[in-house]
């Protein structure tokens, strides 16, 4: 714990260096050294925890895996096609409707904006230390 | 040809190292040395970081736990007291995190008290603990850096190597927490001053 290069001069002495540069040194309790052997012992006592069986569980691993994959490529070969036939519908909208949610967009937005502000100066308050 | 005595810093050093060679040897019972050797500093540096005493021994037992189990991982290119030291740092903070100590804020703190009156001891000590008590209401990028920075006697470069931070880091962080406290207790310089040249006239009077 000894300190081999102190920095003094780099930092200034105030009332707060002294005070804090100044702390009595606390005594362990006579028992503190007793109960943390107490501790290890019990530890060193303790069986060693089993190891994650790799050997046993990798096949089936592999089996899961190939499963999947083979999933993933049936449901993409049937969904291709059918994606072709698709096509995109919107409901038909009113034009005062659309006119109010243009303005419903432009709410939103604002919202989203004040919010992101919001966020933003809080996290620059509290990085400054200020919250 | 005599050999220069070792320091006790380099006999701490060897006697750690043999004592970690006994332990991974299985000879749990070598690690009482360890324990033995760096029970004052960890519950020390344990005590800055809660200012509860029982809380302390109980997180410095930790660390010692936590280092009996990870002793293979010291690669023995450092001192084991650095590594040990680290070590400590992250149990205290996971500790603290899962319970913190206090719920304080910072402009909550104590007012430190005046050096009038005929308490005058009793009110150094007072404003001594308000401030170090305000250390621990500093938010906690700051106040990781002030407790092991004056831990270590106010070296940095130990500090440093225990937070895992570059110096430079380090010392912007400091002196981020130095400005805050500064903030919050203006009033100290004066007094302090006022209370040395106090005591330097009684002591003269008397």
């Amino acid at each position: 714990m000894k300190p081999t290069g102190i920095i003094r001069s780099e930092v200034e002495q105030n009332g707060i260096d002294r005070i804090l540069a100044t702390e009595e040194a606390l005594i362990p309790s006579s028992g503190f050294l007793a109960s943390v052997m107490e501790r290890v012992r019990e530890e060193a006592a303790a069986p060693a925890p089993i190891p994650f069986p790799w050997k046993r569980a990798l096949p089936g691993m592999v089996v899961v895996a190939g499963v999947l994959g083979a999933g993933a490529v049936v449901f993409v070969r049937q969904a291709l096609p059918a994606m072709h036939g698709f096509t995109m519908s919107m409901p038909p909208v009113p034009a005062a409707a659309e006119a109010l949610m243009k303005q419903a967009g432009w709410v939103a937005l604002a919202l989203w904006a004040s919010l992101a502000s919001w966020i933003l100066s809080k996290r620059l308050a509290g990085r400054t230390g200020l919250l | 040809m005599t050999s220069a005595p070792q320091s006790a810093s380099q006999r701490a050093a060897s006697e750690d190292l043999a004592d970690v060679v006994r332990v991974l040897g299985g000879e749990t019972a070598a690690f009482e040395g360890i324990v033995r050797r760096w029970q004052g500093p960890l519950v020390n540096m344990a005590w800055r970081y809660c200012r509860d005493r029982g809380r302390a021994e109980e997180m410095a037992q930790e660390a010692f736990v936590r280092a009996w189990r990870g002793l293979a991982q010291w690669r023995r290119e450092g001192n084991f007291s650095t590594w040990l030291f680290a070590l400590a740092a992250n149990v205290f903070r996971s500790e603290l995190k899962r319970f913190p100590t206090v719920d304080l804020r910072l402009e909550e703190a104590a007012e430190p008290s005046g050096p009038d009156g005929q308490f005058r001891e009793l009110a150094t000590k007072q404003s001594s603990e308000a401030v170090r008590r305000a250390v621990l209401a500093l938010p906690a990028r700051y106040r990781e850096p002030v407790i092991l920075f004056y831990f270590h006697e106010m070296d940095v470069s130990a500090a440093a190597r225990t937070m895992g931070l570059p110096e430079g880091t380090l010392k912007a962080r400091l002196s981020r927490a130095r400005a805050l406290l500064r903030s919050r207790f203006p009033q100290l310089e004066g007094e302090h001053a006022a209370m040395e040249l106090a005591e330097l006239s009684t002591g003269k009077e008397a």
